[in-house]
């Protein structure tokens, strides 16, 4: 996951001038490329047209919503009482409820995240193999799927307390997993992987001699690190846990699952309570947004200003063989504890699921269970969930394409050309990153009720949300891959008689062809479980899976919507397959 | 023909790299420009290739005109007709030793790839490793590959840029001989850019001195090394000592006041301030005094210390508050007296210029 980290400057020279000097024809120029500073030009024009509209007319449409005393689209005064309405107790109670429910899913995902690296990566630890697979799996069990099977679990009427009442007789002690708590403990287990995945990267690349040296300065394995490879992780550290931060801040499908029926609600949720039950408060909710959006931007300047700093203290790339710390008496809490927490993220969850979506009629004991293929039928036989599969495989498929093009035509321009306007160009790419789905959502919901483009009710509204939403992603990608190669590579191709197209296709595609396919591979996964930017926009024809799973649970219709998760999950194991097969690229991590 | 650069200018914003230089490559010719890091010579060679944008002055290619900023003219690099060798080498990764040297080939549309890739890679002496890919070969081989592409589509023009400088002492001086003789063959201009003057000297027909985004001096190898026109050519080419002179009525003398004879040639009153130039292997140096001749220097110094070489023992001796290096076969001790003869030709005024980083550099 270093995409997260940012892009770095290049070299700065100007190799390149828009509109400067005009390119004159040759007599002899006529069997070569033509050459193609026009074309680079109006593309950039382009480029920079579609990411500034991409970019700001959610919040354009946001800003101009939360002055408004009305719904979308109908007539109305200005007004600025939605901004008053800000510092209502309400508000702000539920601001320090979202504040208090990230930051504590933050501490805890990075005390678990880490601690599982420093297992995986730095001990005498069985499995380091089995254990990562398992944790880029659970990176990918979409986190509202993992909400509804612990709701299945962990509800008043779900498998816990069940067992409790039926098999123990217990009658004292239940299990409510509608609390604050409850959303804590299934955010710590969706953003895990996540801290494990950006730490893993800095703790695999730390020049070994750092800690050799501690070694032999008399430092013991436990000594050497907390005094020199945890301080030298700092910088990671800190950078995981302000992204953690953001994502937490920004969780929708969790609390709105969890949060709603226990009267839990945080910033996310109540966007989308103030939009779909009446009275509806579109132009507070557009208020709330843009004061999300500000909060989680500003982490993630912070973070930004981090990976900067990181790069100049740490690694060296080469990643060496380091004495794996003997783990003696610890080695099986270890790895009870490891077993536990695939148990819980994962195993269980789907294992829940699979059951639920196989009964008739719900029961914790699985020798009561009527057992039945009816959802399974059901989706067969459903024209509405096969429209929703295939919407899915359109929006994920094709608007990962538009995705990774539109980022590596945003950084070929910010990383290699840079032309006039290119640090406002990267500002925008990278200024959906600061926005929540919900909010960017909601924004779109603002914009598309008085813009005149016939994007409402459409699937390419859908693919614009996604793109603009991960756009950032797809940028940072390839703009790393860009700066590592040296720029010397294309100019030897124009040297020898390439033009700058011929020269970016022949030359620049093709040695950063992995990492296209890996932003691909990323775009595609993230794309397949979005449900935040969906939820507001969606309509009954441009529905896609996430929302069918959500619309059924919504029903508390557990069968359906577990069936659909399992197919759901089936599918994207299936894409994932075979994504990895088509382009090995994206396995690289 | 060949190439001509007529007041070119470069600035990057309010930071100008090169201050109007003018130069011209013959045909067939061997140019070399030279200088420490930073003096605009390798900017220079991109303004020539076209990767960089002129921001004034003309710049002509075998009599045609490539870049002309007053008259908004600029021919992209790929229509310059020219072959260039990175410093990286910029061999591409992804393609074949015989793909890399195919590549301007089939992007110019030549018919015979095939021999054209096939004369390149022999004459590098590449040929057995045509199928190789990048990462399976050395760094002396793949700046074989690196110059076999740059002259596989035979460009009216050769540009290097530090092409060595990533190469082990003994590689270098062999690729340096093969550079020249490939370029013999080609007799195509050849522009080369780099700070090693070893290089500068074995390679070039003339070698341009550059300092600060200005042309010092330039010449013929041997006219640098035994003229430069001021103290920053004379440090950059070639081991030098300075020696601290004022002159006195006609004649100079020492800071100590000791009488220098000097070079007549150089002994122009020109109203610049001067210092004599006296090359280490000019001077004699032994332990006691012998015989003075007529026209010859003797001055008497301590040695401070020496350093064994093999062939000789390079000695550092203060002659009042000057340091200079001489060689000697005899052992001196430290703090021991020595005495420097050398002939006044060999000792030369020049302009006594600022020392620059090209001092720290050089030593």
């Amino acid at each position: 996951m270093s995409v997260l980290q940012g892009s770095g400057a290049g070299r700065s020279e100007d190799g390149f001038r828009l509109g400067a000097p005009a390119l004159r024809a040759r007599p002899n120029a006529a069997r070569r490329p033509v050459a193609n500073g026009g074309v680079l030009t109006g593309l950039y024009v382009v480029v920079f047209a579609v990411v500034a509209f991409l970019a700001l007319v959610p919040l354009a449409a946001l800003v101009v919503g939360s002055l408004r005393d009305t719904s979308p689209g109908l007539p109305g005064q200005w007004t600025l009482a939605n901004w008053a309405n800000l510092v209502s107790p309400g508000v702000i109670d539920t601001l320090l409820t979202t504040l208090v429910v990230a930051g504590l899913s933050t501490i805890f995902a990075m005390i678990i995240g880490t601690a599982l690296a420093l297992v995986i990566h730095r001990t005498d630890f069985r499995w380091p193999n089995a254990m990562t697979g398992m944790l880029a799996l659970s990176f990918y069990f979409p986190s509202f799927i993992l909400a509804m099977a612990w709701i299945v679990i962990g509800s008043p009427g779900g498998v816990i307390n069940d067992v409790l009442r039926e098999f123990l007789g217990i009658e004292s002690v239940s299990v409510d997993i509608y609390s604050t708590w409850g959303i804590i403990f299934v955010m710590v287990l969706h953003q895990v992987p996540f801290v494990y995945l950006t730490i893993r990267g800095p703790i695999m690349g730390m020049d070994p001699s750092y800690e050799e040296a501690a070694r032999t300065a008399g430092a013991s394995p436990w000594c050497m690190l907390r005094r020199v490879t945890l301080p030298m992780l700092a910088y990671a550290l800190a950078s995981s846990a302000l992204l953690c931060l953001v994502l937490t801040l920004e969780q929708f499908g969790i609390p709105v699952l969890i949060g709603v029926p226990g009267h839990v609600t945080v910033l996310a949720t109540q966007i989308y309570l103030l939009c779909r039950f009446p009275p509806t408060a579109y132009g507070l909710a557009a208020a709330i947004g843009l004061t999300l959006a500000v909060i989680t931007s500003v982490a993630i300047l912070l973070q930004r200003r981090l990976a900067r700093g990181e790069r100049s203290v740490t690694t060296t790339g080469k990643a060496g063989k380091i004495t794996p710390i003997p783990l003696g008496v610890w080695r099986w809490p270890v790895n009870l504890f490891c077993g536990f927490y695939v148990a819980v993220s994962l195993i269980l969850p789907g294992l829940i699921l699979l059951y639920t979506s196989l009964i008739k009629f719900f029961t914790a004991n699985p020798f009561d269970a009527v057992f039945t293929f009816r959802n399974y039928l059901y989706i067969w036989n459903s024209e509405e969930t096969q429209r929703a599969i295939i919407n899915t495989i359109i929006v994920s498929g094709g608007g990962a394409l538009v995705g990774v093009l539109l980022g590596v035509a945003c950084s070929y321009y910010v990383v290699r050309l840079r032309p006039t306007g290119y640090r406002l160009l990267d500002a925008l790419v990278m200024l959906p990153f600061g926005v929540p789905g919900i909010v960017l959502g909601l924004g779109l919901l603002w914009a598309y009720a008085y813009l005149p483009l016939p994007l409402y009710g459409t699937l390419t509204l859908i693919v614009l949300a996604y793109v603009t939403r991960f756009l950032p992603y797809a940028a940072e990608t390839s703009g790393a891959r860009f700066v590592q190669l040296d720029r010397s590579l294309e100019e030897a191709a124009w040297t020898a008689g390439a033009s700058r197209l011929a020269g970016v296709w022949r030359i620049l595609m093709p040695l950063s062809l992995p990492s296209l396919q890996s932003s691909y591979f990323l775009l595609f996964m993230a794309f397949f479980r979005e449900i935040s930017a969906t939820i507001l926009i969606f309509t009954a024809s441009t529905s896609v899976l996430s929302v069918s799973i959500w619309s059924a649970f919504e029903q508390a219709n557990w069968g359906l919507a577990s069936a659909l998760s399992i197919l759901a999950m089936v599918l994207m194991v299936a894409m994932m397959s075979l994504l990895l097969w088509a382009m090995p690229g994206a396995r690289r991590r | 023909m060949g190439i001509s650069v007529k007041n070119l200018v470069k600035s990057f914003g309010s930071l100008t790299v090169i201050h109007s230089i003018s130069f011209d490559v013959a045909d067939g010719e061997f140019v070399t420009l030279l200088g420490p890091s930073g003096c605009g010579k390798t900017t220079t060679l991109r303004c020539i290739a076209g990767l960089d944008t002129p921001s004034s002055g003309t710049i002509a290619i075998n009599g045609e005109m490539v870049s002309d900023p007053a008259n908004d003219l600029f021919v992209p690099p790929h229509e310059r007709d020219l072959g260039m060798v990175f410093q990286s080498y910029a061999v591409w990764p992804h393609l074949t030793v015989e793909e890399n040297v195919a590549f301007p080939l089939t992007i110019k549309g030549e018919r015979d790839v095939a021999a054209g890739v096939a004369w390149a890679l022999d004459i590098v002496g590449m040929g057995k490793l045509a199928k190789r890919r990048p990462s399976e070969l050395s760094g002396g081989q793949q700046q074989r590959v690196a110059l076999a592409r740059a002259i596989a589509a035979r460009p009216q023009l050769l540009l290097f840029d530090e092409p060595l400088s990533n190469l082990d002492a003994r590689l270098r001086d062999r690729t340096r001989l093969e550079i020249s003789r490939i370029q013999r063959e080609l007799k195509v201009p050849a522009l080369y850019v780099t700070h090693d003057q070893t290089e500068a000297l074995s390679m070039s027909d003339r070698i341009i001195v550059m300092e600060a985004g200005r042309i010092v001096q330039e010449g013929d190898p041997r006219a640098l090394y035994q003229q430069p026109v001021n103290r920053f050519v004379a440090d950059f080419i070639g081991g030098a000592n300075f020696l601290h002179v004022q002159r006195v009525g006609q004649k100079w003398q020492l800071e100590n006041g000791l009488p220098l004879e000097v070079d007549p040639a150089t002994d122009r009153d020109d109203g610049r301030s001067k210092i004599a130039l006296l090359r280490p292997e000019a001077i004699r140096l032994d332990a006691t005094s012998a015989s003075e001749a007529a026209g010859q220097n003797r001055l008497t110094g301590r040695v401070v210390g020496g350093m064994y070489l093999g062939p000789h023992v390079e000695y550092i001796v203060e002659v009042g508050a000057d340091r200079l290096r001489a060689y000697s076969r005899t052992a001196l001790a430290p703090g021991s007296p020595a005495v420097l003869t050398f002939d006044a030709r060999d000792c030369r005024l020049v302009d006594d210029t600022p020392q620059t980083e090209a001092r720290s550099l050089h030593a």
